[in-house]
This record gives C-alpha cells, sequence and structure tokens, in this order.
C-alpha cells in the first residue's frame, strides 16, 4: 500500500507517460499522456493530481509532470470555457 | 423438380427453419459453392450441390433410408449396411451414406431385395442385444428400437443363446454419463465423435470381427482415459450404450427450449431438454452459430448449481457486517437499500457511490445497470469484471483499428494456414473453439503458440507442425516486437494493404522504432528467453502463411503491458496484411461468456453503450434526451480507483450485480479493506458469494435458465437467452435493477428485455438493427448490425477501418515493477482448467469438482529439488502482497523459475498473492505475474486461517436467518 495517498496516481501518471512516450518528443507525449488522462480518469483523481503539482516533490517524470500541468491548463479553460 | 437448397449449409443470416436441425440428414452437408446435379430418389426429382450423400439427398426431399452408422455430424463410414439402396445400372446394394450423387443417378430405396437385405442386418445385431426395451433409459429415444421398426423386424431366428456380450458390466466412472456395453452395436459413432468432432481420440474400437468392443483410452475406466467428457459420444450414440445419467434418472425429456451457455465467452447454443419444468438434459444446438452441435463439459453437463440447495431464494438485510442476516420482502429490502443510498449521497456527495455490471448477466441487464449508475446515482462510476480481464483488448484495438472487438468469427479458423496463439489455452478456456482449431491442425495448419507453459494443444494428436516460444512472464511485447522487426527487416510485410489501408505516417515511424537492431530477436533473447532462431522461424511462417491468424487470451491482457501488447499484435496483423477476410485475423478469446456485451453495453466509467464516451456532446445528447436527466460528461471510477477511494473514505456504496470481486479481483486483503469499509453493500448474486459476506443488502440472483435476454459471444455475435423455468427468489435480475431505480425516483418501466433491447438499438449505433424478432428469425446477429449491415458482419475491417485507416502503434518494452530477487526469486502465473469456471462458485456446486477439487501448485520438478519438495506437500507461497498455501504439483509443462496456479477455489486464497499492478492504460491486473518465494510448511497461511473463520461466521449469519423464517 502506497506511503502517501497520491503515490498510487503519480506512479500510474509516470507508467502512462512512459509508454505513449515511445516514439515521440516529449511535447507530443505530454500531449498523449494529458489526452490520456482527460479521456480516461475520473474527476476526483484528476482534481488531485493537479493538486499535487503544488508539492516541491511531486516525484513525477519530466514528461508527467508537463502533461499535469497541460491537463490543469485545459481543465481552467474548459471551465472558464 | 425440387431446387434443393440444404439448410444445413447456410451461414448465419439466410433463411432456415428451426425445424430443419431437429432432424439427422445422415452425413454432412457438402462444401459449399460446390456445382449442383440432378437425381431421382424414388421417382422424386431434386438438384442437390455435388458431393452430397445418396443418403443426404434422400432426406433433403424427405425420403429416409434406414440407418444406423451414419449422422449427419461425422463423415460416412459404411459399416451397418442398413441405408443400402438400388441404383439403377449399378450392380449390387451400394450404402448409401457412402455413395455420392452424380448426374442423372436413379435411385430405390424400398423394395422387396432391400427390405430382406435391411431385415438380415436388424436380426444380426438384435440377436446380440437385451431385450429390455421397456426399462431401457433410452425407451423413445433410440435409434436401433427405431430402426427395428422401420425394417420391421418381427423374429429373431439366431436365439439369444449364442456367445454374446449380454453381460458386460457398465462403466459408471464418469459422472455425468454411463457406459453400458451390452447395449453397443460397436456403430463406431463414438470413436469417430471423438476424433472428428472433440479432436481428442480417447476412444478406440478394441478387438476384431465379433470381439470388437469400443475401449476407452489403453481400455481404462472413461475417468481414467484421456475423455474430458465433453459428451459428443453420448450425443452420437444411437443406442442406450453411452447415456446421459440424468436421463437414467429422470426419464426422456419431452420438450426443448433453444438458449445459451452461461460459462465461457464461445456462446454456445444448447437445446435445454425438458419434462414438466424439470431440466434433464442439456444437448449442444446443431443450429448454434457458434459451436454447431459441439460442446464442453460445463455447458453440457455442470447446469445442478441452478437447483443446488445454497441458492439464495429470498432478499436479507443487515445494519453492519457482524450481525447475523434478517430475510426481508423484496419491497423492504429494495426500500431499504435505496433509502441508505440516498442518505449516503446526501451526506457524502453524488460521487460517493458507484457499481459494478457484470459479465455474466445478459445484455439487456447490464445495460440497465450502467443506466441505473448514469442516470440514477447521477455519476458514472460504474466498471465491469471485464477490468480485470479484457480493458486492455478495448483500448488496444480501438486505437490502432478503432473498433473494440475481435475481427473474425470462430468458423473463420477452418480458413488459417498459420495459427498463433499467445497466452491462451483454448482447449481448457474456450473448449468448443479448442476443438475448431485443433481440426483445422489436424487439416495441416501450422501451429504456433508463444507461452510460458506447454498448453495442451501443443499436444494435438496428428498436429502437423508446432513450434513452441516458452517466454519468460511479462516479457510479452518484447517478443511481438522481435516478430514484427522479422517482418520488417527481411521484406516479409504486405506493403499493398500497408498502403492502401494504414496511415502511412503512422507507419513509418513505425517502421522506423521497430526495425531498430535493439528489437532484433538476437537482442531481445536476453529478455524473453526464447531462442532468436525460434523467433525468426515463427515470425516467417506467420508472416509467409496465405492466411494467418492470432487468437490471444488473458496471457496478453492481464499484464502491466497489457494494452501494448495487444497494440502490438495488431502491428504485426496490419503489417503482414493478415486483416479483413476469413482466415486471418485478431482474435482476443474472452473469458467469461459476457465479457463482450458488457463492455458493448457502456459498462465502463468512460464509455456510454456502444463505446461512445461520455464527454462527447452529441452522444451525450440522445442519452439525455433518451433518459430524461442531464448526464455527467467527466469519467468515474474504476473498480480499483474504487477501492482505494473506499479505503481513503471517500466512496461510501456499492451495487454488485452477479461478481464476485472478492475473489477475483488481485489483493484480496486491500480489496476485504475496501469492502469492510463501505457503508452500503449491496450485492445481487445466485449464492453467498465472497464479496456477499461483506454485504448489507443480499438480493439473489436468477440463473441464465432463469431469465430472458442475450449474451454477445467473442466473436460479436448476439444469442439469445431464454427462460427454461421461473426464476427461483420470483424475479429476474433485470426486474430487482428496475425496481431499485424507482426506489431512487428514477422511473423504468420496462415489460420485457425485448423493450430494453430497442432502446439499446436506438441508442449504441453498432446495434442499431439488432431486435428481438430478428434473432427469431436469424438465430444469432454478429455485430456492427446497422443499415448498412442489415444481417451483421462476421468479418471486420473488410473495406476499412472504423477509424478509416489503420494506425500502427509504437510499442515501447517496458519491464514490469514485478521482478525476481533473491527474497521473491520465482514467477507465479495464473490460470484455468477446463471443468472450473473462473471463480468456481457454479462449477464448484456440480460434479466438475471429480476433474478439480483444489488448487494446486505447479512447479517445475528442478526448482521442487532445492527446495525439498515433494509431490504433494503442503506448499507457502509468498509475494510482497502476502502469502497462501497451497499443494505442490511437480510439472514439467513449467520452465524453472516460473510456478502456476488456479484461482477456482476461494480458500486457496491465489489472489491474495497477486499484486496491485496493473496495466498503464486501463489498470487490468497483472494476474500473470508475481514474484513469490515458495517452501514446504505444515499449516494453513494466516490468511486462509482467518477466511475459514469469517466464512464460518457469515455462513452462520445465513443460516440463523434461514432457520428463523417458520
Ligand atoms: S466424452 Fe468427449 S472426450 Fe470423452 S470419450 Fe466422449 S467424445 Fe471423447
Ligand atoms: S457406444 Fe454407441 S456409438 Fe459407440 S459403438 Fe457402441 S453403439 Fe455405437
Ligand atoms: S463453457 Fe464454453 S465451450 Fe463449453 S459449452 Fe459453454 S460456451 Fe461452449
Ligand atoms: S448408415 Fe450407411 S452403412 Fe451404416
Amino acid at each position: 500500500m502506497s506511503a502517501h495517498p497520491d503515490d498510487n496516481l503519480i506512479s500510474m501518471l509516470n507508467q502512462i507517460a512512459l509508454n505513449l512516450g515511445g516514439g515521440r518528443d516529449e511535447e507530443s507525449a505530454a500531449t498523449a499522456t494529458c489526452r490520456h488522462v482527460e479521456t480516461f480518469w475520473a474527476r476526483p483523481m484528476k482534481q488531485r493530481l493537479m493538486a499535487s503539482l503544488a508539492r516541491p516533490e511531486t516525484g513525477l517524470s519530466a514528461t508527467a509532470h508537463r502533461a499535469a500541468t497541460l491537463l490543469a491548463k485545459r481543465q481552467e479553460e474548459r471551465r472558464t470555457g | 423438380m425440387i431446387e434443393h437448397f440444404d439448410p444445413r449449409r447456410q451461414t448465419n443470416g439466410v433463411d432456415f427453419s428451426k425445424a430443419d436441425f431437429s432432424k439427422d440428414y445422415g452425413t454432412p452437408a457438402a462444401r459449399p459453392g460446390a456445382a449442383s446435379v440432378s437425381v431421382e430418389i424414388d421417382g422424386v426429382r431434386l438438384s442437390v450441390p455435388e458431393g452430397t450423400s445418396v443418403l443426404r439427398a434422400a432426406a433433403l426431399a424427405d425420403i429416409s433410408i434406414p440407418k444406423l452408422c451414419a449422422t449427419d455430424s461425422l463423415e460416412a463410414f459404411g459399416s451397418c449396411r442398413l441405408c443400402a439402396v438400388e441404383i439403377e445400372g449399378r450392380r449390387g446394394l451400394p450404402a448409401s451414406c457412402t455413395t455420392p450423387v452424380v448426374e442423372g443417378m436413379k435411385v430405390t430405396t424400398q423394395n422387396a431385395r432391400l427390405a430382406k437385405l435391411r431385415r438380415g442386418v436388424m436380426e444380426l445385431y438384435i440377436s446380440d442385444h437385451p431385450l429390455d426395451c421397456l426399462t431401457c433409459p433410452a425407451n423413445g429415444d433410440c435409434e436401433l428400437q427405431d430402426m427395428a421398426g422401420s425394417v420391421g423386424l418381427r423374429e429373431v431366428r439366431y436365439g439369444f443363446e449364442g456367445e454374446n456380450h449380454l453381460a458386460e458390466q457398465k462403466d459408471t466412472s464418469n459422472p455425468y454419463f454411463t457406459f453400458d456395453p451390452s447395449k453397443c452395436i460397436v456403430c463406431s459413432r463414438c470413436v469417430r465423435a471423438c476424433e472428428e468432432v472433440q479432436g481428442t481420440f480417447a476412444l478406440t474400437i478394441d478387438g476384431r470381427g465379433f470381439d470388437s468392443k469400443v475401449a476407452a483410452g489403453q481400455d481404462e475406466a472413461f475417468m481414467d482415459s484421456d475423455c474430458v467428457s465433453c459428451g459428443a459420444c453420448v450425443q452420437a450414440c444411437p443406442t442406450a450404450t453411452l447415456m446421459d445419467n440424468s436421463v437414467i434418472d429422470h426419464g426422456v425429456p419431452d420438450r426443448s427450449v433453444v438458449t445459451t451457455c452461461a460459462y465461457c465467452g464461445v456462446g454456445c447454443s444448447f437445446e435445454a431438454q425438458m419434462k414438466g419444468d424439470k431440466l434433464v438434459r442439456m444437448v449442444p444446438y446443431k443450429g448454434g452459430d457458434a459451436n454447431h452441435g459441439h460442446s464442453c463439459v460445463k455447458g453440457r453437463f455442470a447446469f445442478g448449481y441452478a437447483s443446488h440447495p445454497d441458492r439464495l431464494t429470498t432478499p436479507m438485510i443487515r445494519d453492519s457486517i457482524d450481525q447475523p442476516w434478517r430475510e426481508a420482502s423484496w419491497e423492504e429490502a429494495i426500500g431499504f437499500a435505496a433509502q441508505r443510498l440516498k442518505a449516503i449521497q446526501a451526506e457524502h456527495g453524488r460521487e460517493s457511490i458507484g457499481g459494478i455490471t457484470s459479465s455474466r448477466c445478459t445484455n439487456e441487464e447490464t445495460y440497465l445497470v450502467q443506466k441505473l449508475i448514469r442516470a440514477a446515482f447521477g455519476n458514472n462510476n460504474t466498471d465491469t469484471c471485464a477490468r480485470v480481464c479484457h480493458s486492455p483488448t478495448g483500448y488496444g484495438l480501438k486505437t490502432t483499428m478503432g473498433e473494440s472487438a475481435g475481427t473474425q468469427t470462430f468458423d473463420s479458423v477452418m480458413k488459417a494456414d498459420a495459427i498463433i496463439v499467445i497466452g491462451a489455452n483454448p482447449t481448457d478456456a474456450h473448449p468448443v473453439f479448442g476443438s475448431m482449431m485443433r481440426k483445422r491442425l489436424r487439416q495441416g495448419a501450422k501451429l504456433i503458440v508463444a507461452d510460458p507453459r506447454r498448453i495442451d494443444l501443443l499436444k494435438t494428436p496428428h498436429l502437423n507442425e508446432a513450434q513452441h516460444l516458452p517466454l519468460r512472464p511479462g516479457t510479452n511485447v518484447a517478443l511481438v516486437n522481435a516478430l514484427a522487426h522479422v517482418v520488417i527487416t527481411e521484406g516479409l510485410e504486405d506493403t499493398g494493404f500497408v498502403a492502401r489501408r494504414c496511415d502511412t505516417d503512422a507507419y513509418q515511424r513505425w517502421r522506423a522504432f521497430i526495425s531498430e537492431p535493439r528489437h532484433s530477436p538476437e537482442a531481445s533473447e536476453m529478455i524473453t528467453g526464447v531462442p532468436s532462431e525460434a523467433v525468426r522461424r515463427a515470425a516467417r511462417t506467420y508472416a509467409t502463411a496465405p492466411n494467418g491468424a492470432i487468437y490471444y487470451g488473458l496471457g496478453v491482457t492481464e499484464h502491466s503491458q497489457g494494452s501494448t501488447m495487444v497494440m502490438g499484435i495488431a502491428n504485426l496483423a496490419m503489417a503482414t496484411g493478415n486483416i479483413g477476410r476469413e482466415g486471418v485475423g485478431v482474435n482476443p478469446l474472452r473469458g467469461q461468456n459476457n465479457v463482450q456485451g458488457s463492455c458493448d453495453m457502456g459498462s465502463f466509467p468512460h464509455e456510454l453503450p456502444g463505446y461512445q464516451h461520455v464527454a462527447d456532446p452529441i452522444a451525450r445528447g440522445r442519452f439525455e434526451a433518451r433518459w430524461g436527466v442531464a448526464l455527467d460528461d467527466e469519467p468515474g471510477l474504476r473498480i480499483p480507483n474504487m477501492f482505494d477511494a473506499a479505503i481513503e473514505g471517500t466512496f461510501k456504496a456499492l451495487y454488485v450485480q452477479g461478481e464476485d470481486i472478492a475473489q477475483s479481483d488481485p489483493n484480496t486483503q486491500h480489496v476485504e479493506a475496501a469492502l469492510r469499509s463501505l457503508d452500503c453493500l449491496i450485492v445481487q448474486d445466485i449464492f453467498l458469494n465472497e464479496t456477499a459476506k461483506f454485504a448489507h443488502v443480499l438480493l439473489p440472483g436468477s440463473s441464465f435458465l432463469e431469465k430472458d435476454g442475450t449474451f454477445t459471444n467473442a466473436e460479436r455475435r448476439i444469442n439469445r437467452v431464454r427462460k427454461v423455468t421461473p426464476p427461483v427468489a420470483g424475479k429476474q435480475d433485470w426486474e430487482v435493477t428496475q425496481d431499485l431505480a424507482n426506489a431512487l425516483g428514477y422511473p423504468m418501466n420496462y415489460a420485457h428485455p425485448s423493450e430494453i433491447m430497442d432502446e439499446i438499438a436506438a441508442l449504441a449505433p453498432s446495434f442499431a438493427g439488432v431486435s428481438y424478432e430478428k434473432l427469431e428469425q436469424y438465430g444469432s446477429l454478429q455485430w456492427p448490425c446497422n443499415d448498412a449491415n442489415p444481417r451483421g458482419m462476421p468479418t471486420m475491417h473488410a473495406i476499412d477501418f472504423p477509424i478509416g485507416l489503420g494506425r500502427f502503434a509504437i510499442t515501447e518494452y517496458v519491464a514490469t515493477e514485478e521482478r525476481t530477487n533473491r527474497r521473491f526469486p520465482l514467477l507465479l502465473t495464473t490460470g484455468r482448467i477446463l471443468s472450473q469456471y473462473n471463480v468456481g462458485a457454479q462449477t464448484r456446486r456440480t460434479h466438475n469438482q471429480h476433474w478439480h477439487d483444489e488448487d494446486v501448485l505447479e512447479l517445475h520438478p528442478s526448482d521442487a529439488e532445492v527446495r525439498g519438495v515433494s509431490d504433494g506437500d503442503w506448499l507457502g507461497i509468498t509475494s510482497r502482497s502476502g502469502q497462501t498455501v497451497l499443494r505442490a504439483r511437480l510439472s514439467e509443462r513449467m520452465q524453472p523459475g516460473v510456478v502456476y496456479t488456479t484461482f477456482h477455489h476461494p480458500g486457496s486464497g491465489a489472489n491474495v498473492i497477486t499484486t496491485d499492478n496493473s496495466d498503464w492504460a486501463t489498470n487490468c491486473p497483472e494476474y500473470k505475474v508475481t514474484a513469490v518465494q515458495v517452501e514446504k510448511v505444515s499449516q494453513p497461511s494466516a490468511w486462509q486461517q482467518r477466511f475459514s473463520a469469517f466464512d464460518q461466521t457469515q455462513k452462520n449469519h445465513l443460516e440463523s436467518a434461514r432457520q428463523e423464517t417458520p
């Protein structure tokens, strides 16, 4: 079981970024990862992920971090629409 | 002249009447597409396809010729001589079963000479047959009796005193059928059925002439032979020699209803044969488009669970799981559940509750549960146990080819020239399809098996050529990449197909990626453990065969890279042009009967029925209009997310229909902790399953025999399920869901499942053309079924993909985090066996227990030796998640370093050791790879001791409720 409740989400996102990263540059890998989360993750999970960006040590890989940041931006745009 | 249109030759979609399948035409239909020839039989002129036997031609014209050794499920044999006929211009009296028609042939089936010959034949048979017809179990259902009547046998001149077989002993070793050799006429139909239909070759005719007799194995008891109890021989036997015990006990049935097996994803059609309201036997239905009259031990014989005394018959409620159950009326129980759900939502919010649909229930029931969740609960917290088996199939196939389903019919395998089987065990898990595949292998197709274990398919009798790639668990993607690397670097790809049908940019990127030397078989040998030469040979075999087909199972999906592997398979098929016609394709073998259907019906949190994303405003809008509520546009929680949320305290109530997540899901202790933290768990099931032990509301479910609906099998085939007996607790499952919706204030008023299907057809484009009326008419339909394909689509992607062009996906191999080390030096992988089904709740309550009454741990003798383990020892198996104890079985099928078990018995706790690692894209658990250590022990594990104590307490809670009722 995870030490921090967000650890699970973090490692899930890292896995996704790793698997979608093959053959892509970092920007498109981050976009693909962000799209994946948008498509498949539940609202509370997305919120928790975005909130975890505020922590000093997120534990996210570079691509995953960029994807999470992009997600936050796109969710904000969607909200303010 | 009668223009003869042979009904048995019709595939799905062409007119046929049910009556045709109840008739025995004597020999199989001729090859489809054969030219026609005209013949005259007893003055009736008709034309039939070339290759048709005289016996069959006569039967098509409703002229019946006596016969004993022939039946239309088997090739003609010509041994009994009863079917003799006269043919103008030919000498003698040829056997009509082995004589094909030729143009202009004139046949006489009845005259004095023929009558004399037939009576003589029958006389000989009967002189060595007991005359106990009145007390024989086959009385009224015996071809020998019928033939004696038909040829007008009146006396037996030889007397019964001569040498005979009347005193032969019965073999009652098989729990489902009896072999009574005294009644055998040595027609060898059973032997041929075991060879031709089942492909097991368990039976032989021993001895010659008068001494010849049917023998199982090396003249052993049936149970000790290779027999797998499929029942094909029982079905083929024209006498009472091989007879269902249920018919011996209850008599010959008098009516039947055609329905669909509720066990595996093959979806066999059966005649449920009844006597009054008692189900006497299940006989595989010849008109079944998936099984063509064959079956396995589960569907044919293991239906006794439906009338088992453990069946729940009354709803039950309790405030907490430490309390005994209290019986309640339906109204009270539904009211109690609804009130609790509402209170929880009021306190913890709309998203604090959810539900799980069943891959065993019907499409209509599954649809209704997800509708209840989305419309009445007001969130998308719906998921299904397909999450834990084939969710990567949906993701991987949709990404590459645009549709979340297999591309072929089962029959397509009969045109395959090279067959790759990856991580699947068809002879055990999909037995009827396994038999068909074996038939094709006997005809000469080449077989490639990629599996850590030597599966039984590799032991197919009369196998032409077989290659086994024994890879290390968890290295699938490295292997599929190596196969594709060979295809590309050796110039074996189908450039025409790729140019016409696939997205060029994606292809070029993939081609560059896969050509890199790091994907070569030589480079990946270190990872997979498979010799490079074997990989090269397999790739060449597949790529150069005229038709190459890939079949895969849970050994592909249940990995941390399950989705990647599915895409890797799709890449391989597209690169070699093996898509879009019969004999090729990408074929997931689905586990449970309605896994395909439960996915189609919108069970997943992100997809509405018909794979339409919840965020798609147009699709969602149509559902909102029809359902009369606003729907959430964000995906909901998946099963593992629900568990995590429950433990954190944000998820409080769960409605589970017909699933046993406490036994089937990985990391049991985590699941138990999640279930214990729920304030309201509503379980609807036919038994007190493991999950129900944590429940507050128990709603009795109905078995497949007690309801109307449809199942969708692994080839996208929608088959009807028909009610044969009334539901034991008074309600079909969809009625219970409907009641719960109404109690929550969301109105549902369906009078029959057909109305639910009409709603599905209106909302899910690929089901637009499906209706019960059409299913009655055509027997079954393979979706997509719509205006463009009114009779469904047997082979997908023939012209284009639903996404237009096929998309190659980059499939980087990422090693699983579950690795062996000094503490956990072995890899555990899990699987299934023939006689048991999934969590075993059904099969454990039948005689199938005779084959497998406990889960064991298979390990290689060398691993056993270093640990001082011998066969039958108790072994403690420890992983990072937990420990359990199983008995050891030494087996050369395993490679050293890999151990194997099944999870059919709850007390085995196989899932106590599996971890919560999962597929990166879909969270499908990594059941197939767990690092473990194994050592000899003397007592059950701590979990097992707790399990049996808790099990006993919960059983007592149920018992006390039952005793309280007067
Ligand atoms: S039950 Fe099936 S496997 Fe067994 S002998 Fe009969 S045909 Fe063969
Ligand atoms: S057991 Fe039945 S099918 Fe087999 S040879 Fe005897 S009579 Fe024929
Ligand atoms: S379990 Fe599968 S193969 Fe066996 S009868 Fe049922 S559907 Fe057919
Ligand atoms: S039925 Fe033709 S020889 Fe037996």
